[in-house]
C-alpha cells in the first residue's frame, strides 16, 4: 500500500507540479531554447530581464489589479445568487421549486459557445437599465452569477442540512431572513469555499467573453491583454507574463485549500 | 434618474417587511409551510436567481432559439426560414462523423476518466497524513493556463521519435506513434489530456464525499479484518452511489460538449476523426463563414440540448428508485 | 470530469489571423484613451469616426498613430476620430458584427474579403474610392479581392503578398545543399527535401493543415501545378476541385509522405505552429505568404542566418500562378453615409498614403525600427510598379531584414502571375480541403479519387447554398 500511495505521489507531483515547473523555468529561458530543447531540465543562460520585461510591456500591475476586482466582483455575485436561490430552492421550498430547478439545470445543455452573440447583444442593451454594460465589469460579473452548476452544488448542500436546526430556530421565532443570514449561511462555510476557489478560478481563466465585453484595455484582465499582445512579443517575455500571472491564482489557491479541500463542505454536497 | 433607483420588477409587491421580531410573538408558521405556495419572502430570496438567469442565461437562449429559425448576415434584418436550418445540419455529411465522435470520446472518457479519480479518490482517502498535499497536486492542472498546457502536450505528443512519449517508448523498442497525426490514436490521445484537466475536480469531490463516510463502518469492517480491497468494495464504493450517480451523468453532458481539446490541439483533424459536435457547432458560427451560419449553429445547439435534456430526464427517472434506497 | 464553472478560455484559432500581425502593425494602439463614449455623432456637429489600431503595440507605435490621427483632424475638420483597439478573431468579430460595435474602419485578410461582400457585411465604397487620385490605378489583381461581382470596390486592399517558398538555409547547408540556389521546380523540392530529411533527421518539406490552412495551402500548390477550384460564369459557380492538377498536387505530397518519408511527424500545422517549428530549425522547406519572415522574428526569434526564401516553383502549365493574398481595408456596415464618407478618407491618408507618400511612408518605416519590428520583407505592388519602387526607395534606409537572403525570392517575384484566392465561399472551401490534405499525409492508403470527388460535390453545395 506504502509503495502504491509513494507511486500515486510521484505521478501526481508529475502531472500537477510539472507544468508549472515547467513554466517557471521557460519564464527564464530564451525563446530559441525554450523551442529546441523544450525539456531540457535547465537553460545555461537564465534571462531574467525577461521577468521585467513582462512586467513593463504587459502593464503586469494594471492588469492584475483588473483580474482581482473581476474576480472579485464575479465570486459576490455568483455567491449571492447561489446562496439565496440555493436557500429558496431546498429551505423554504416553494411549490414551483420543481420548476425553478428544472429550468436552472436546463441551461448547462446549451453549449455556452453558441450564446456568445445573443448574450452580446443582450449586454448591449440589457433589459431594465437601458445603458450597454460594455466596458463596465457588471458585464462580466453578472452573467457570471448565470452558473447552474454553483446554484445546484449549494442546493443540494442545503438539502443535507439537518432539518432540526430549523426548526429549533423557529421556535426561537426566527423568520426566514433571520434563518438565513444567522443559521444556515454560518452553517454553509465549508460550500461557500467550494463555489468561491471554483469561481475564482473560472474568472482567471476566462478569456473569451471579457475580450469580447471589455475592448477597452484600461479594464481589460490578465487573461485577455496577455493574448492580445501575443502577436507583438516574442514566445519567451510572453511565457514569462504567463508565469508571473500565474502566481496570484496559485498562491489564493493554497490558500483556500484548507477550506476547500478539507472535504466537510463537499461531504454534505455529494453525500448519497 | 429616479426612475431607474429601484430596479425592483412590478411583481409582486414587496408587502409588509417581514422583518425579524423583537420579541418571540404568538405561534409563527414553520419556514417551510410559511413558505409554501411561494411566499413573498421566497420570492425575494429568488429574485437574483430569476434577475441574473433571466437576463443572462434564459433570455439569450430564447434568442438563439429564434436565431435557429431564421438566416441572418448580422447586420441587416433576419429572414425566417422555418426548418431550414435544421434540414441543412441534417443533410451536412459531417454531422454523422460529429455525432459518431462525440460518442467515442465518451465512451472513452467513461472507460478511463471516470474510473481514474474514483480510484486516486480512493486511494487518497487511506493516506493518513498530507492528504492536502495529495489534494492540491491533483487540483493543480485545473489552474494551468491553457496556452500552457497546450505547448506543453504537443511536446509531449510530438510524433517524431524525439517527442517525449515517443522516446519513452523508444526505451521499450516501440517504434514512435503519431499520437495526435494519426488518425486512429488522435481521439484516445485527447481522452488523456481531458482526463489530466479535468480529473483533479473530480478526485476532490470524491474524496469529499469519502471522508464523509461514517467512520464507525470502517471501524466495523476493521474489526472484522477485511482487507483494503474488501473495505473499499463492500464500506467505500456503496457510500459513494449517490454522487457516482451524478458524476456520471454530469460526465456524459460534460463530454456530449467536448470541445476545449480538440479545438486547441487537432482543430478537428487528422481528416474530421477528432470533430465533435460542439467543433462542428462552432465552425458553423464562427469558422467559415463569419456569422452566416448561425442559424445553422443555433440549430444544432438546440437538438443537441434536446437531446441532453431527454437523456437526463430518463436517466434520472430510471436510477430513481436505485439512488434513493 | 465534472463540468464545474463553465469555461470559455477560447484560443484564437488563428485561421485567418496569418497576415494581419505583420502587413497591419504599423497600426498602433491607445493604451488609455480608448473610445467607450456613446454613440452619438461627435461634439460641434461634426462627424464621430471610430478607426482602429492593433492591440498591444509598443509605445513608440502608439504616439506615432496618435500623431497620424491629429494630423488627420488637422486636415479634416468635419471629422472627430476615435480610436479603438481592433484584433481580429473570428468569436469576437461575429459578435461585435451582429452588436454594431466594429471600429467604423477596420482591415481583414484578403480571404475574408469575399465572403464579406458577399453577405454584404461591409459598406459599398466605391464611390468614394473612384473619387480618390489614384482610384483606378490599383493593381488590377490584387484589387479584385476586394470588389464584388460586378467590380465595385467594396475593400481597398492596402497590401499584398504572394505565396513563397521559405525554407532554412542552415539545414540546407547542413544537409549538403547550397542555400544560394534553393529548388525552383516541384521535383527539385522534392529531392531537397529527401536530402534534407535523410541527412539532418528534420522534416524536409512540410505543410499546414488545420484551422483551414490545408485549404489554403494545397490551393496554393493547386494553382502553381495550372489548376483552379472554381470556373465562374456570369453569376454561376462551379466548384472544380477533382481535378488533375489537384490531383497532381496532392499526388507530390502523397509520394513526399509515403515513399520519401521527408514530412517529418506532424500533420497538424497551423500557421503559429509552423511558424514555431520552422524557427526553431526543424523544418526544411514550407509555403507561406512571402512577407512571412516578421512574423518569425518578432514572435519566435529566428536567428536571421537561417532565413531563406524562394520563389514558389511553378509547375511548366499555361495556367500556373502564384496564388496571392494581403489586407483590406473596409468600413462597417451601418455605417452612416457621412461616416463612410470619413472612413474613406482615413483609408486614403493612414493606410494608403504609406504606400504612396514619401513623409508618410518613411514614418511607417521609421516607427516600426525603432520599436525594433522588421522592415523590409517582401511585398507585391498594390499599385503600379512605378509606385512600389518608390516606396522601397523612401524606406530604404530603415530595412533591417537579410534583403540578400531573400533575393532567389524578391529576383523573380514580380515575374510571376499572381492569381486570386478562389472567390465563392472561399473559407468553406478551405475548410473542406483540410480534411483532404489530412487523409492523404496520415493514411497511406488514402483514396485521393474519391476524396476530391467528395470534397468538390461538398463545396458546390456551399457555394449553391450562399
Amino acid at each position: 500500500m506504502r509503495l502504491v500511495l509513494g507511486a500515486l505521489l510521484g505521478l501526481l507531483f508529475l502531472v500537477g507540479l510539472g507544468p508549472m515547473l515547467w513554466l517557471a523555468r521557460a519564464a527564464v529561458t530564451p525563446t530559441q531554447n525554450t523551442l529546441r530543447e523544450p525539456l531540457s531540465l535547465w537553460s545555461n543562460p537564465l534571462d531574467w530581464a525577461n521577468l521585467y520585461t513582462a512586467w513593463a510591456r504587459f502593464d503586469i500591475d494594471l492588469h492584475m489589479f483588473n483580474t482581482v476586482v473581476i474576480a472579485a466582483g464575479a465570486w459576490l455575485v455568483q455567491i449571492v445568487v447561489a446562496t439565496t436561490a440555493g436557500y429558496a430552492l431546498s429551505v423554504l421550498r416553494p411549490r414551483y421549486r420543481k420548476a425553478v430547478t428544472g429550468i436552472v439545470l436546463a441551461t448547462l445543455f446549451v453549449p455556452s459557445v453558441v450564446l456568445l452573440v445573443p448574450l452580446y447583444l443582450t449586454v448591449l442593451d440589457p433589459p431594465l437599465l437601458g445603458t450597454s454594460l460594455v466596458n463596465s465589469f457588471w458585464a462580466v460579473w453578472l452573467p457570471a452569477g448565470a452558473n447552474a452548476f454553483n446554484v445546484l452544488l449549494v442546493q443540494r448542500f442545503f438539502d443535507n442540512l439537518p432539518r432540526e436546526v430549523f426548526e429549533a430556530a423557529r421556535m426561537d421565532g426566527a423568520g426566514p431572513f433571520r434563518l438565513f443570514w444567522s443559521v444556515v449561511l454560518p452553517m454553509s462555510k465549508p460550500i461557500l469555499g467550494v463555489v468561491s476557489v471554483f469561481a475564482v478560478i473560472a474568472s482567471w481563466k476566462d478569456f473569451l467573453w471579457p475580450m469580447l465585453v471589455l475592448p477597452d484595455p484600461a479594464v481589460q484582465p490578465l487573461s485577455v491583454r496577455l493574448p492580445a499582445l501575443r502577436s507583438f512579443v516574442e514566445l519567451d517575455v510572453f511565457l514569462s507574463a504567463l508565469a508571473l500571472s500565474s502566481v496570484i491564482p496559485i498562491a489564493l489557491f493554497l490558500m483556500f485549500q484548507r477550506t476547500f479541500l478539507r472535504g466537510g463542505g463537499l461531504g454534505g454536497a455529494v453525500k448519497g | 434618474m429616479s426612475l431607474t433607483r429601484t430596479a425592483e420588477p412590478a411583481t409582486p409587491p414587496p408587502g409588509p417587511p417581514p422583518a425579524v421580531p423583537a420579541t418571540p410573538g404568538p405561534r409563527r408558521r414553520s419556514p417551510r409551510s410559511w413558505a409554501r405556495g411561494g411566499g413573498p419572502a421566497c420570492l425575494v430570496f429568488l429574485l437574483p436567481l430569476f434577475l441574473v438567469f433571466g437576463v443572462f442565461s434564459w433570455w439569450p437562449i430564447v434568442r438563439a432559439v429564434v436565431m435557429s429559425f431564421q438566416r441572418t448576415n448580422l447586420v441587416s434584418a433576419p429572414t425566417f426560414v422555418g426548418l431550414d436550418n435544421f434540414a441543412y445540419v441534417l443533410s451536412d455529411p459531417l454531422l454523422g462523423t460529429a455525432v459518431t465522435n462525440t460518442l467515442y470520446f465518451a465512451v472513452l472518457s467513461l472507460v478511463f476518466g471516470y474510473p481514474i479519480p474514483l480510484l486516486a479518490a480512493v486511494l487518497m482517502s487511506e493516506v493518513r497524513r498530507a492528504r492536502g498535499l495529495f489534494s492540491v497536486l491533483a487540483y493543480l492542472p485545473v489552474v494551468v493556463p491553457p496556452v500552457v498546457s497546450v505547448l506543453l502536450w504537443q511536446f509531449f505528443y510530438d510524433g517524431g521519435s524525439t517527442g517525449v512519449f515517443n522516446t519513452v517508448l523508444g526505451w521499450f523498442g516501440f517504434g514512435p506513434v503519431g499520437w495526435l497525426q494519426d488518425p486512429v490514436m488522435a481521439m484516445p490521445s485527447l481522452v488523456l489530456v481531458a482526463t489530466w484537466s479535468a480529473a483533479g475536480g473530480t478526485v476532490i469531490i470524491y474524496l469529499a464525499a469519502l471522508t464523509s463516510v461514517n467512520p464507525d463502518l470502517y471501524d466495523a469492517a476493521e474489526m472484522d479484518g477485511a482487507s483494503i480491497w474488501r473495505k473499499v468494495w463492500h464500506v467505500t464504493l456503496p457510500q459513494l452511489r449517490g454522487i457516482l450517480l451524478i458524476t456520471f451523468i454530469l460526465q456524459i453532458i460534460g463530454t456530449a460538449q467536448v470541445f476545449l481539446e480538440p479545438f486547441l490541439l487537432t482543430g478537428g483533424g487528422p481528416a474530421n476523426s477528432t470533430t465533435t459536435v460542439l467543433l462542428l457547432i462552432y465552425d458553423y458560427a464562427f469558422a467559415t463563414s463569419l456569422g452566416g451560419d448561425y442559424g445553422a449553429a443555433t440549430a444544432l445547439s438546440l437538438m443537441l440540448a434536446v437531446f441532453l435534456a431527454v437523456l437526463s430526464a430518463v436517466y434520472f427517472r430510471l436510477t430513481r428508485s436505485w439512488s434513493s434506497s | 470530469m465534472i463540468s464545474a464553472p463553465r469555461n470559455r478560455a477560447l484560443r484564437n484559432p488563428s485561421p485567418r489571423s496569418r497576415l494581419l500581425p505583420a502587413t497591419t502593425l504599423a497600426l498602433a494602439l491607445v493604451a488609455t484613451a480608448c473610445g467607450s463614449d456613446s454613440d452619438t455623432a461627435g461634439e460641434d456637429g461634426t462627424v464621430r469616426l471610430v478607426v482602429s489600431i492593433d492591440a498591444g503595440l509598443e509605445q513608440g507605435a502608439v504616439d506615432a498613430f496618435n500623431e497620424r490621427v491629429a494630423q488627420f483632424e488637422a486636415a479634416n475638420d468635419d471629422v472627430t476620430v476615435e480610436v479603438q483597439e481592433y484584433t481580429w478573431t473570428a468569436t469576437t468579430f461575429t459578435a461585435q458584427l451582429a452588436g454594431g460595435t466594429l471600429p467604423d474602419v477596420f482591415t481583414v485578410p484578403f480571404t475574408d474579403g469575399r465572403g464579406l461582400i458577399e453577405r454584404r457585411q461591409v459598406s459599398d465604397i466605391s464611390g468614394q474610392v473612384a473619387e480618390l487620385p489614384y482610384g483606378d490605378s490599383f493593381n488590377p489583381t490584387v484589387v479584385s479581392a476586394g470588389t464584388d461581382d460586378d467590380g465595385n470596390v467594396w475593400a481597398v486592399p492596402i497590401a499584398a503578398y504572394g505565396q513563397a517558398l521559405h525554407y532554412n538555409r542552415t539545414l540546407f547547408e547542413e544537409a549538403g545543399l547550397d542555400p544560394d540556389t534553393p529548388p525552383t521546380t516541384w521535383e527539385e523540392v522534392r529531392e531537397a527535401a529527401d536530402t534534407i530529411s535523410e541527412e539532418t533527421g528534420q522534416a524536409g518539406y512540410t505543410m499546414m493543415t488545420s484551422g483551414n490552412t490545408g485549404g489554403w495551402i494545397l490551393t496554393s500548390m493547386n494553382y502553381a501545378f495550372g489548376g483552379r477550384t472554381e470556373v465562374l460564369d456570369g453569376d454561376d459557380a462551379t466548384a472544380t476541385i477533382d481535378t488533375p492538377e489537384m490531383a497532381e498536387a496532392l499526388e507530390l505530397v502523397r509520394t513526399m509522405r509515403w515513399e520519401d518519408d521527408s514530412m517529418g511527424a506532424n500533420f497538424l500545422y497551423e500557421w503559429e505552429s509552423i511558424n514555431q517549428d520552422f524557427s526553431s530549425g526543424r523544418i526544411g522547406m514550407y509555403v507561406s505568404g512571402g512577407g512571412n519572415y516578421g512574423n518569425l522574428v518578432t514572435q519566435n526569434a529566428i536567428d536571421p542566418d537561417d532565413y531563406g526564401v524562394a520563389a514558389l516553383p511553378l509547375a511548366d502549365h499555361p495556367d500556373a500562378g502564384v496564388l496571392g493574398g494581403g489586407d483590406l481595408a473596409v468600413v462597417r456596415a451601418d455605417a452612416e453615409p457621412e461616416v463612410v464618407d470619413a472612413g474613406v478618407r482615413w483609408i486614403d491618408f493612414y493606410y494608403l498614403a504609406k504606400l504612396t507618400d514619401e513623409e508618410a511612408s518613411v514614418l511607417d518605416a521609421r516607427t516600426l525600427a525603432e520599436a525594433g519590428q522588421p522592415v523590409g520583407s517582401p511585398q507585391l505592388a498594390v499599385f503600379d510598379q512605378e509606385t512600389h519602387e518608390a516606396k522601397l526607395g523612401w524606406q530604404e534606409e530603415y530595412v533591417n531584414v537579410p534583403l540578400e537572403q531573400m533575393t532567389p525570392y524578391t529576383d523573380a517575384m514580380f515575374e510571376q502571375p499572381l492569381v486570386n484566392e478562389p472567390t465563392r465561399s472561399t473559407q468553406e472551401v478551405y475548410a473542406l480541403l483540410d480534411p483532404v490534405v489530412q487523409a492523404v499525409l496520415t493514411d497511406r492508403d488514402a483514396d485521393v479519387a474519391a476524396l476530391l470527388a467528395e470534397a468538390e460535390a461538398a463545396a458546390q453545395a456551399q457555394i449553391d447554398r450562399e
